[in-house]
C-alpha cells in the first residue's frame, strides 16, 4: 500500500479536528479536537519516518504524547476552574472580553 | 537524533554512544530549570510563612545568576564565526541566541519584580485561584492572606521555554521550548487576583487558541519533515539549497505547506494579523506582571524563533515565503493599527499597540538580511523595555485604593496633573511607541525601515510609516488626555509606586532614553562586525553568503 | 560598507575649527539646558525661570553671533564646514554622525533665531506676567529654539528631521498652550494632522533618498543629484515640497496655520510668523540641487507658492480677526518666497532675504498686535479698535513702520527683498516668467491693501472700543523688543540687498548666480520696481477709501493725494466696483469657505474615516473563541494559498 495514504488521513483526521474546534462549543470537545490534530500529526511524522527509513520521526510522536498529556493537565485545570465558577463548560459563554 | 543515511526501509541504528553535551554553553538554562524545580520543592518544604521570600529570592537569583551566565558565555564563542551548537545541534549557541536571551532575561527580571510587588499583603495575584470568585471561600483565604506562592516557579519554567525557543536548532526542541513557554503562561493568566471572571476567560482563550496554534505548528513540522527526512534546520536549509536532492520525491508541495503551517504557529505567537484576536483579549484578562512578561519576554522568544526558522530553515525559500510575509505584514500594521483608534482600555491599547510593532519587526524579517536581523533584535529590545515599563505604570492606576486598576482611558484624564512624574514617564513610553526621535523607538523604528528598504521592500516601508502615523495619533490622544484634559469626574487613585514597581519604571526611562540617544554601543554589537566573515565572503553584502549564516546551525 | 552620513569632505578637525565653530553644539545646548531646567525644574523655578530662558537664548545669540564673525575671517571657498560632536548611531553598515553645518545659510538662519527669538523672549516676559503657566512657556520657548537650530544646523537629512519634528512638537504643545479654551486644543489638533501629511511626505522623501544614494548627508547626495535622473528627484522633490507645504503652510495644506492663531501672540510671532514656517522655504533652498535637477518639480514650487501668495493675501483681506489677518499675510509672504525658492539659484538669494527681513517686519507687526491685545483686554477684532494710535503711541510708530515694510514702502525692508523676488521672477524668462511675475506684483497690491485695512481699522478712524476698554502702552519689556524690530524692518533690507552683499556672503551654500551691475539708479527706475510701487499705491488707496475714510470723510491727515488718486480710479466708479469688487468680494468669502469647508472637511473626513473603520473593524473582535479560531483558520487558508502560488 502506498504509505502517502497515511498522509491523506493525517490530512483529514487533521482537518476533521479544526473544525470539531470550530462547531463545538462544550470547552471539553474543543479540547478534545485539539487532540485529535495532534494525533493526526503524529500519524503524519511515523508515516513519514517510514518512508524516509529513520526513526526521527517516530521518536517525535513520543515527544508529542507527552506533551499532549502535560497540555491535558493544564487545560482541565483551567476548564475546571471555569466550570466552577460559571457552572458551564461552553467556550461561547466567556465572552465578556471584546472589541 | 542525528539524521541518518536515506536507506529507504532500512532497520534504524541506534549507537550507544552518549552524545557529547558542553554543559557550560547550556548554563543559563539549567540554572533557571533547577531553580524552578527546586521553586516546586519549596512549595512542599518551607513553612507557609516564609515561601514568598524563600521563593522571589531563589527566582530573582537564577535570572540574575542566568543573565550572567549569558554573558559571560558571549567570551566562550569563537571569534569572527557565527557561533556553536550544543547537545547533538539541536541547541544553537551564537550572537543571536545570547542577544535574545540576554534580553529576555533582563524583561524576565523586571517583570518579577513586578510580579513580587506586594502592597498591604496583597500582590497581583488570586488569594486561592480555586476558589469560586465572590464565594465565602474567597472570602476567607483573601482574610487569611493566602497567596499563590506557585507563581514563582511558573514563571522560572516559561523563561526556560522563551531561553529555549530562540536557541532551538531543530524543530523538535522549538517544539518542547514552545510548550515549556505556553503551559505555564496559560496558567498564568488565569490566576488575576481582581476582576477574575475576565482572568479566567483569558485563560481559557489563550489555552484554547494555543492549543490549536500548536496543532498547526506541529503539522507544519510534520511536512517539513515528510520533505526534508530531518527536524534539523541545517539538513532542511541544505536540502532545500541542493534543489531538493535527498528530499521525498515529489516533496516541493511539502515543503510549501509546512512553511505555511509553522509560519501560523509562529505568526500566532508573535501576534501577527490575522492570528493576532487572542491578544488583546488575553492582555486585559490577565494580572499585568503577566501581560508585562508576555508583551516583553514571550515577544522577543516568538520573534527570535521566527527569525531563525525563516532565516536558517526556510533560508534557501526566501522567494516563497517573502510575498506571505508582505502580506502578513501589510495586514498587522494597517489592521491593528486602525482598530487601535478606538480602544477605550489601556491594556487592550496596549495589546493592539503589540500587534502594530510585531508588524514593524515583520518588515525586518522580510528584509532577510543581516540588517535586517540587527534591526529586529534592537526593535525587540527597545520595545520590551518600553512596555514593561508602560504595564509598570499601569499597575499604579486603580480605581480606588486596594482597589482593581483602572483601565479605562477617559478616566486617566488629568493624570498629568495629580501625578506628574508618573505620567510623564507613561508619555515618554508612548512617545517612544509612536517612534518619536530621541527615543529607542525611533532608532528601531529606522533600523527595520532601513533594512527593508535596503532589501527592495520601500512600499512595505510606506506603509509602514503611515501605520506609524495613525498609531501616533492614539498615542498623543493619551499623552493630550492625561496633560491637557480637566480630571475625570470619577478620578482614579493612583499607588504610590513601591520600590520593585518604581524600579521597573526607573530602568525602563532610562533605557528607552539611553537606547535613543546613544544606541550605538548596542547596534555595534547587532550588526555584524566588518571583517568577522572573510576577505571574499565581504564582497556579498554584509559579509555573508546566505541568511543561515548569520546564525551558528551545524 | 555603506556609511550613512559619513563626514563631509572637507570636514576639518576641531583643532583647526577654531573655538567657536567647534563648540557649535553649545548653541543648541542652551536652549536645550534651559528648556530641561524649566521644565523639570518645577514651581521652584518659577520665579528665576523665565529670565533663565531669555538669558539662555540670548547665549545662543551671542555664540550664532561669534561663529559669524569667525565664518566671515575665512576665505569664502572655505565658509562651509561641518563639525563633528559625537557618533549617534553606528553599526557596520549603519552610520549616523550628529555632525553640525556651519555655513552661511545656516548661520543667517541661527542669527534670525536667535535674534528674533532673543528680544520675543523678553517680551513674552512681559506679555505673560500674569499668566500662571509662564515657567512652562518659556521652557517649550527654549526648547522650540533648540529645535529649530537643530533643524537650521544639521548637515544630514536624519538631524534634519529630528529638528523638523521637534518644531512640530513645540509648536503643538505652544497652539494649545491655552488648554482652557476648547478652540486652542482643536487648533492643536489640527495642526498636529496636517503636520503629520506633510512629515510623512519628508520622510518618505528621506527613504527615498537613502534607497537612491546610499547616505543622507547633503554634500555626497547633493553632488550625485543629477546622476539619479530626473524622474527621482522628481518625485523627491514633489514629496520635500509636501513636506515643505506643511510646515510652511502653502497650499494645499494651509489650514492650520490661521487657527494656529489661537496659542499666545509672542508664539505666534516666533513660531508662526518668523522662524518656523520659514523651514519649509529653508529645506527647499537647502536642497537645491535636487530640485535643480528636477526642472519640474521646480515648477511645481513655483505654482504653489504663486497660488499660495495670493490665497493668503486674498484670505488676508476677508479676516476682522487681527492675528487671523496677520496669519493669512504670513501664508501670502512664505509664498513669495517659496516662489524664489522655486526659480533656482537667482531666486535663492532673493528668497532668503526676503525671509530675513519678513522674519523682522512680520514678528514686529505681531508683537504689535499682541501690544494692542494687551491693552484692550486680549480683544482680537479690529472692528473694536480704532483710534489708537494716540493710545499707544510706541505700539503705533513701531506696528506703521513694519507696515511700511511688508507693503513694500521704498527704501524700507521689505521694498529692497520684495523687489528681488519680483525682478527673479520675470528675469527666469518665457511665459513662466511673465505669469509669475505679474502674480507677484499683483500680490504686492493686495499686500498693501489689507495691511493698510489692518492699519487703518486699528490706529485710524473713531473709536469702536468696548465699554470697559481702556487702552494702554504697554510696559517697557515690550515695547523695547518692538523698537529693536523696528530699526531691523528700516535698515536690514538696504543693508543685506545693496550690492548683492548678502546673495554673495550665501554663495557658498546655495551655489552662484549671475548678478547684473547694481545701481540703486536702475533699481528706482526699472519698471518692476515703478509697477509694484503703482500696485502698492492702489492698494493703500483702495483701502484708504473703504477703511479710513469712509467712516470718518472729514479729517483726512497726511497723503491726501493718495485720497485724490484713489477717488480718480476707483471712487465712484460703478463698473469697477461691479466688475472688480463684487467678484474679489465673492472670491474673498469663497476662498474663505474653501479654506473651512473643503480643506477641514478634508482632514476631518480623513479622521472620520479612520475611526469609522475602526469602529467596524473592534466588532470582528466578538470575545467569542470559536470566532478567533475561525480567522485563524482563515488566515492560515490565506497563508498557505500564498505560498502554494509557488506551485503554479
Amino acid at each position: 500500500m502506498d504509505p502517502m495514504n497515511y498522509i491523506v488521513l493525517a490530512a483529514i483526521v487533521f482537518t476533521i479536528g479544526a473544525v470539531g474546534v470550530l462547531v463545538r462549543r462544550n470547552a471539553i470537545i474543543v479540547f478534545m479536537c485539539v487532540e485529535l490534530m495532534l494525533n493526526a500529526c503524529n500519524l503524519a511524522f511515523v508515516s513519514f519516518a517510514r518512508m524516509h527509513g529513520n526513526i526521527e520521526g517516530q521518536v517525535i510522536a513520543f515527544f508529542v504524547m507527552v506533551v499532549a498529556a502535560a497540555e491535558v493537565v493544564v487545560g482541565l485545570a483551567i476548564i475546571m476552574q471555569v466550570f466552577r465558577t460559571r457552572r458551564s463548560a461552553s467556550v461561547d459563554d466567556a465572552n465578556l472580553l471584546r472589541h | 537524533m542525528n539524521p541518518l543515511p536515506h536507506t529507504a526501509l532500512a532497520a534504524p541504528v541506534i549507537t550507544t554512544q552518549p552524545p557529547q553535551i558542553d554543559y557550560a554553553l547550556l548554563a543559563p538554562l539549567l540554572v533557571v530549570f533547577a531553580a524552578g524545580v527546586i521553586g516546586v520543592l519549596v512549595e512542599a518544604f518551607v513553612p507557609r510563612p516564609r515561601r514568598r521570600a524563600v521563593q522571589f529570592t531563589l527566582a530573582a537569583l537564577a535570572l540574575v545568576a542566568a543573565f550572567v551566565l549569558t554573558v559571560v558565555r558571549v567570551a566562550l564563542l569563537p571569534a569572527g564565526g557565527a557561533g556553536l551548537t550544543v547537545a547533538s545541534a539541536s541547541i544553537a549557541v551564537d550572537r543571536p541566541t545570547l542577544f535574545f536571551q540576554g534580553t529576555i532575561l533582563v524583561m524576565a527580571i523586571a517583570s518579577l519584580l513586578l510580579i513580587a510587588e506586594h502592597r498591604h499583603g496583597e500582590s497581583a495575584f488570586a488569594a486561592q485561584a480555586a476558589t469560586v470568585p465572590g464565594s465565602e471561600e474567597e472570602r476567607a483565604h483573601v482574610l487569611a492572606g493566602s497567596q499563590h506562592t506557585e507563581v514563582y516557579p511558573l514563571v522560572l519554567f516559561a523563561v526556560l521555554g522563551m531561553l529555549m525557543f530562540p536557541a532551538s536548532n531543530d524543530f523538535l526542541t522549538m517544539f518542547i521550548a514552545l510548550e515549556v513557554m505556553s503551559l505555564p503562561l496559560y496558567l498564568l493568566c488565569g490566576l488575576a487576583r481582581r476582576r477574575r471572571l475576565f482572568s479566567q476567560e483569558a485563560a481559557v482563550k489563550y489555552f484554547l487558541l494555543g492549543a490549536f496554534s500548536s496543532a498547526f505548528f506541529l503539522f507544519g513540522i510534520a511536512m517539513v519533515y515528510g520533505y526534508a527526512g530531518s527536524v534539523n534546520f541545517a539538513v532542511i536549509h541544505d536540502t532545500v539549497a541542493a534543489g531538493g536532492a535527498g528530499a521525498l520525491p515529489g516533496g516541493g508541495p511539502l515543503l510549501l505547506l509546512g512553511i505555511a503551517l509553522v509560519g501560523v504557529g509562529l505568526l500566532f505567537k508573535v501576534g501577527a494579523v490575522p492570528f493576532h484576536s487572542w491578544k488583546p483579549d488575553v492582555y486585559q484578562g490577565a494580572p499585568t506582571p503577566i501581560t508585562a512578561l508576555m508583551a516583553s519576554g514571550t515577544l522577543v522568544a516568538a520573534f527570535g524563533a521566527l527569525l531563525r526558522v525563516f532565516y536558517v530553515a526556510f533560508g534557501g525559500s526566501v522567494a516563497e515565503w517573502r510575498p506571505m510575509m508582505w502580506v502578513v505584514a501589510v495586514l498587522t500594521m494597517v489592521l491593528a493599527a486602525v482598530v487601535a483608534v478606538t480602544q477605550r482600555d489601556i491594556k487592550r491599547l496596549l495589546a493592539y499597540s503589540s500587534v502594530v510593532h510585531a508588524g514593524f519587526v515583520l518588515t525586518a524579517v522580510v528584509a532577510a538580511s543581516a540588517e535586517g536581523l540587527a534591526g529586529a533584535m534592537f526593535y525587540l529590545a527597545a520595545y520590551g523595555f518600553t512596555t514593561v515599563g508602560a504595564f509598570a505604570v499601569v499597575t499604579l492606576v486603580r480605581v480606588h485604593e486596594g482597589g482593581a486598576e483602572s483601565g479605562d482611558i477617559a478616566s486617566w484624564a488629568g493624570l498629568g496633573r495629580t501625578s506628574p512624574v508618573l505620567a510623564g514617564s507613561l508619555a515618554l513610553f508612548l512617545l517612544a511607541f509612536a517612534g518619536i526621535p530621541l527615543t529607542s523607538g525611533f532608532i528601531g523604528k529606522f533600523a527595520v525601515f532601513e533594512a527593508a528598504v535596503s532589501a527592495g521592500a520601500t512600499p512595505l516601508v510606506v506603509v509602514g510609516v503611515l501605520s506609524s502615523a495613525v498609531t501616533a495619533f492614539f498615542y498623543v490622544r493619551i499623552i493630550v488626555l492625561m496633560f491637557f484634559a480637566e480630571p475625570a469626574e470619577a478620578r482614579p487613585r493612583v499607588l504610590r509606586p513601591g520600590r520593585l514597581t518604581g524600579a521597573v519604571i526607573g530602568v525602563g526611562v532610562v533605557a528607552t532614553l539611553v537606547l535613543g540617544v546613544f544606541p550605538g554601543p548596542v547596534l555595534d554589537r547587532l550588526s555584524p562586525a566588518p571583517g568577522a566573515g572573510t576577505a571574499e565572503a565581504q564582497s556579498v553584502p554584509g559579509g555573508f553568503a546566505t541568511t543561515a549564516d548569520l546564525f551558528a546551525n551545524r | 560598507m555603506l556609511s550613512y552620513l559619513a563626514a563631509e569632505p572637507h570636514a576639518v578637525t576641531a583643532a583647526a575649527d577654531g573655538v567657536v565653530h567647534s563648540t557649535a553644539w553649545l548653541m543648541i545646548a542652551y536652549p536645550l539646558a534651559g528648556a530641561a531646567v524649566l521644565l523639570l525644574g518645577g514651581r521652584r523655578t518659577n520665579a528665576w525661570g523665565h529670565w533663565l530662558a531669555v538669558a539662555m537664548s540670548l547665549a545662543a545669540f551671542v555664540w550664532a553671533a561669534l561663529s559669524l564673525v569667525q565664518l566671515l575671517g575665512l576665505d569664502p571657498a572655505e565658509r562651509s564646514r561641518s563639525v563633528h560632536v559625537y557618533e549617534w548611531l553606528t553599526a557596520g553598515s549603519l552610520t549616523i554622525d550628529i555632525n553640525l553645518l556651519i555655513d552661511p545659510l545656516s548661520i543667517t538662519f541661527a542669527l534670525l533665531i536667535t535674534g528674533v527669538g532673543s528680544l520675543i523672549h523678553i517680551y513674552s516676559v512681559g506679555y505673560m506676567a500674569e499668566d500662571p503657566g509662564r515657567r512652562r512657556f518659556f521652557g517649550y520657548l527654549n526648547l522650540f529654539v533648540a529645535a529649530m537650530l537643530v533643524l537650521v544646523l544639521a548637515d544630514n537629512f536624519v538631524l534634519l528631521f529630528l529638528g523638523w519634528e521637534g518644531v512640530g512638537l513645540a509648536s503643538y504643545l505652544l497652539i494649545g498652550f491655552w488648554q482652557h479654551k476648547p478652540s486652542a486644543a482643536v487648533a492643536a489638533k489640527k495642526a498636529f494632522l496636517i503636520n503629520r501629511v506633510g512629515d510623512m511626505g519628508l520622510l518618505i522623501a528621506i527613504m527615498l533618498m537613502f534607497g537612491t544614494f546610499g547616505t543622507l548627508a547633503y554634500a555626497p547626495v547633493f553632488a550625485s543629484a543629477d546622476a539619479a535622473g530626473s524622474a527621482v528627484t522628481t518625485v523627491i522633490g514633489l514629496l520635500l515640497l509636501l513636506g515643505a507645504c506643511g510646515k510652511s503652510a502653502q497650499l494645499p495644506l494651509q489650514a492650520w496655520l490661521l487657527d494656529a492663531m489661537e496659542g499666545p501672540t509672542p508664539v505666534s510671532a516666533l513660531i508662526h510668523a518668523a522662524t518656523m514656517v520659514t523651514a519649509g522655504v529653508y529645506l527647499i533652498v537647502r536642497s537645491g540641487p535636487i530640485f535643480e535637477a528636477a526642472p519640474t518639480a521646480q515648477l511645481v514650487v513655483t505654482i504653489v507658492g504663486a497660488a499660495t501668495l495670493l490665497a493668503g493675501a486674498v484670505i488676508g483681506c476677508a479676516k476682522d480677526d487681527i492675528k487671523k489677518a496677520l496669519a493669512g499675510s504670513t501664508m501670502s509672504q512664505i509664498g513669495y518666497m517659496t516662489l524664489a525658492a522655486g526659480l533656482g539659484p537667482i531666486g535663492y538669494a532673493a528668497a532668503i532675504a526676503h525671509l530675513v527681513t519678513h522674519g523682522f517686519f512680520k514678528a514686529g507687526l505681531f508683537l504689535g498686535a499682541g501690544s494692542v491685545m494687551h491693552g484692550m483686554n486680549d480683544e482680537v477684532d479690529m472692528r473694536r479698535y480704532g483710534g489708537l494710535r494716540t493710545a499707544m503711541p510706541v505700539t503705533f510708530a513701531t506696528f506703521g513702520i513694519g507696515y511700511l515694510a511688508i507693503i513694500g514702502f521704498p527704501f524700507l525692508s521689505g521694498w529692497w527683498t520684495k523687489e528681488g523676488i519680483i525682478e527673479a521672477a520675470f528675469a527666469s524668462g518665457g511665459v513662466t516668467g511673465q505669469v509669475l511675475g505679474w502674480a507677484a506684483l499683483l500680490g504686492a497690491g493686495l499686500t498693501a491693501f489689507y495691511m493698510s485695512r489692518v492699519m487703518f481699522m486699528t490706529f485710524f478712524g473713531e473709536r469702536r472700543w468696548a465699554a470697559d476698554a481702556h487702552p494702554h502702552e504697554s510696559p517697557r519689556s515690550m515695547t523695547l523688543p518692538m523698537v529693536v524690530l523696528a530699526v531691523g524692518s528700516v535698515a536690514l533690507g538696504a543693508v543685506l540687498v545693496y550690492g548683492y552683499r548678502f546673495a554673495l556672503f550665501l554663495e557658498p551654500a546655495v551655489g552662484a548666480a549671475e548678478h547684473h551691475e547694481f545701481s540703486l539708479a536702475t533699481l528706482l527706475t526699472s519698471w518692476t520696481s515703478l509697477t509694484a510701487l503703482a500696485f502698492m499705491v492702489a492698494g493703500v488707496a483702495f483701502a484708504w477709501v473703504r477703511y479710513a475714510r469712509a467712516p470718518v470723510p472729514r479729517t483726512a491727515p497726511r497723503g491726501s493725494f493718495v485720497t485724490v488718486a484713489a477717488r480718480n480710479e476707483l471712487y465712484g466708479n460703478t463698473l469697477n466696483e461691479e466688475l472688480f469688487m463684487r467678484p474679489g468680494q465673492a472670491l474673498t468669502a469663497a476662498a474663505v469657505s474653501f479654506d473651512e469647508k473643503v480643506v477641514d472637511g478634508v482632514v476631518d473626513g480623513v479622521a472620520r474615516g479612520v475611526r469609522d473603520s475602526s469602529e467596524g473593524l473592534r466588532r470582528m473582535q466578538t470575545g467569542f473563541a470559536r470566532s478567533y479560531a475561525l480567522s485563524m483558520l482563515f488566515g492560515a487558508a490565506v497563508v498557505v494559498a500564498l505560498l502554494g502560488v509557488n506551485l503554479v
